[in-house]
């Protein structure tokens, strides 16, 4: 009974919390992208590879500027530059999103393992300058929340900020409202007069920045400058589940993310009880739990409302 | 008869855009090369020889045919009735670990009761771990890509979990292995020192089962439907439900009796090196065949001799990966093929229409 407790104790501990947030933050970067793309229209499988070239990229840029600075920028222009290419080939060819998907997030493991290994040789890139923590002095006077929110890379927080921000795009803005429309309606958007490819050129790029410094946090934040091989290790598909989850309100998705990143740390904590190998199985196990939850629940919700309507027109 | 000359055509049209596109990849890979700083020529040399400088790397080469032909087959069967299969690394894996277990649990026993045990486990366990996204899929309508790449991870950890634990090999101290199986229940070899087992005429015959079977049969044609109409086909009474679930458990058996041939026919023992992703290449090749089996077959043997060429390539220190980037720079040219031939077309016909424009406006000026 003292073991099972200890365990508790140390599952539900401040740095499980702390570890959930570091944990969660590249899957909600690249969530909350995911439901810019979601609400266009444009079934974004390719989130995986973006990630691995962002956090490939940021670590490339850190070495040559010799300064983590010098990545953010780099995995901002690589962004651009992914999320114009992925909608060239779904918006202007208009082929299978997800034979491009799945081809960008092979590509991308081919890419950065092929530049990887040429440029930093077959040990990896390691060391690099990487983002500093941010410390708010006040927050440490608070007992548990302190230790919990205190002393994370800029990008936890900045994080919050851009949830908020994009559910006040997608939702308060016109901009917003076209977005939506072009996944929901194009054609009605193209009557209003706005290009619904234009809207969802938009959404891809910004997807591509979002998913880009989401690797840039794994290499830069995540891990001090280190870039191993696979190291997105299947998070943008989690991120793509979490877009699901939150029915493409970036809040919701966070907060999925959030939950992933909370059975990861949990995983972390339990190492020493149980091996690795299978707790490393929890998040993913989660995801799948979470999509069958979330399908179901749709369902219901369909029923009710199917079941609903025909009541007002019995009434009159 | 009358369709024959349409069909000729399109087929025409795809090889000649599947050339442009391998052509295309294989500049951009030398750019990328020369980029890098390796001369591009020299790489492509070392991948050629590669290939091809001894019986042993042919082999090499046949045999990863062999894996990525069955693979891409098992995704085009679930293609076909609109079910992706991109599970099959985890199926694999599993199948390749069970049938090694089994292997080692009936040690004692004649092969002719080993191994169609071990086949059957490997296929059982493929074919359940397949059965759980289609099931999902089918009854629940969850996307199948995310579940079935979710239980790729776990199962990647759960061999992981087992080679190292409870079905660890005593003599491999760090690395995640299991026993090694007793010689009798080898695989002959049919190039000698290459990983070419007889385990490919095995393949072979599965390979053109199921060709025949989608091409061939009723129950081809239903699946068709069933992939191209799911309410025509059911209205037409077939059983889609059951046939999905059906060629989504199948598909599984295949990569689960793949890693059973990588086993038994190659490593003898499980660990790691049974498969690197090789199903994730293979449904690179099913989609650039755009899921047609014959094609499938074709291209395995190409990307094949190309996987196995770039490890030559390793030689004089190019990494190999080169030949990932070109393999999907051939997709993104194949899936973007119709979309770019027509976005050329209208630029075509508008620089035409301008043309005309100009043409009329000369005329009118000179016979006024």
């Amino acid at each position: 009974m003292d073991d099972f407790l200890n365990i508790l104790g140390s599952v539900f501990s401040a740095g499980t919390f702390n570890e959930m947030l570091r944990r969660a933050t590249p899957v909600a970067l690249a969530a909350i992208g995911g439901s810019l793309t979601e609400h266009a229209g444009i079934m974004n499988i390719g989130m995986d590879g973006m990630i691995l070239m962002g956090a490939f990229f940021g670590v490339l840029g850190s070495a040559l500027m010799s300064s983590a600075w010098g990545g953010i920028g780099m995995v901002l222009v690589l962004g651009v530059l992914v999320g114009l290419f992925f909608a060239l080939f779904v918006v202007k060819f208009r082929s299978d999103e997800f034979i491009i998907g799945c081809a960008l997030n092979t590509f991308a493991l081919g890419l950065t393992t092929y530049l990887s290994r040429a440029i930093f040789g077959t040990s990896g890139a390691k060391g690099y300058p990487s983002l500093p923590t941010v410390d708010i002095p006040f927050l440490d006077s608070i007992p548990f929340l302190g230790e919990v929110l205190n002393h994370h890379s800029l990008f936890v927080y900045l994080t919050w900020l851009l949830v908020f921000v994009l559910w006040v795009f997608i939702y308060k803005t016109p901009y917003g409202f076209w977005l939506r429309a072009s996944g929901e309606k194009p054609d009605t958007l193209r009557t209003a007069g706005i290009d619904p490819d234009k809207m969802k050129w938009i959404a891809s790029v910004l997807c591509g920045i979002l998913c880009g410094l989401a690797g840039a946090h794994l290499s830069l934040g995540y891990l001090n400058g280190t870039f191993a091989e696979n190291m997105s290790n299947s998070r943008g598909y989690i991120a793509f589940a979490c877009v699901i989850f939150g029915a493409a309100n970036p809040s919701k998705a966070y907060l999925a993310a959030l939950m992933f990143g909370f059975f990861d740390a949990i995983g972390l904590r339990l190492q020493d009880y149980v091996s690795s190998d299978l707790t490393g199985i929890i998040p993913y196990a989660i995801t799948i739990i979470m999509m069958v939850y979330v399908v179901i629940r749709g369902q219901q919700k369909k029923k009710h409302a199917a079941k609903r309507l025909p009541d007002p027109a019995g009434k009159t | 008869m009358k369709n024959n000359p349409l069909l000729k055509k399109l087929n025409l049209r795809y090889l000649v855009s599947l050339l442009i596109s391998i052509v295309l990849a294989f500049i951009i890979g030398a750019g990328i090369l020369a980029l890098s700083g390796f001369s591009p020529l020299k790489a492509y040399g070392a991948m050629l020889s590669g290939a091809f400088d001894s019986a042993r790397h042919v082999g090499d080469f046949l045999e990863y045919a062999m894996v990525l032909c069955i693979c891409g087959l098992a995704c085009v069967l679930g293609a076909r009735v609109g079910i992706f299969n991109v599970g099959g690394e985890g199926q694999l894996l599993l199948g390749a670990i069970f049938a090694c277990q089994v292997g080692i649990w009936l040690d004692g026993f004649s092969p002719w009761i080993v191994i169609p045990a071990a086949a059957l486990a490997a296929m059982i366990v493929g074919g359940f771990y397949a059965f759980i996204p289609g099931v999902l899929k089918v009854k629940v309508k969850v996307n199948e890509v995310i579940t079935t790449i979710m239980l790729n991870t776990i199962a990647a950890y759960l061999c992981q979990y087992l080679a190292k634990g409870p079905w660890k090999n005593a003599n491999k101290n760090m690395v995640a292995a299991t026993e090694q199986l007793n010689a009798q229940y080898w695989f002959g070899n049919v190039i000698p020192r290459s990983s070419l087992s007889t385990a490919i005429f095995a393949a072979a015959i599965i390979a053109f089962i199921v060709w025949y079977v989608m091409q061939k049969t009723s129950r081809g044609f239903e699946m068709r439907l069933t992939g191209q109409n799911p309410r025509f086909a059911r209205f037409s009474g077939i059983r889609t439900d059951r046939l999905v679930i059906l060629c989504m458990v199948i598909s599984g058996a295949m990569c689960g009796l793949v890693g059973m041939f990588r086993v038994y026919g190659a490593e003898h023992l499980y660990r790691d090196s049974v498969s690197r992703d090789y199903y994730f290449e293979a449904l690179m090749v099913a989609m650039i065949a755009q899921y047609k089996p014959v094609t499938v077959i074709f291209l395995s043997l190409f990307f094949a001799v190309l996987k196995i060429g770039a490890q030559g390539m390793e030689l004089i220190g190019v990494p190999s990966q080169i030949y990932l980037i070109i393999q999907t720079v051939i997709i993104f040219f194949m899936a973007a093929e119709s979309g770019i031939s027509a976005s050329l077309q209208a630029s075509a016909q508008k620089r035409k229409a301008k043309l005309a424009a100009k043409a009329r406006q000369k005329g009118d000026v000179q016979h006024g």
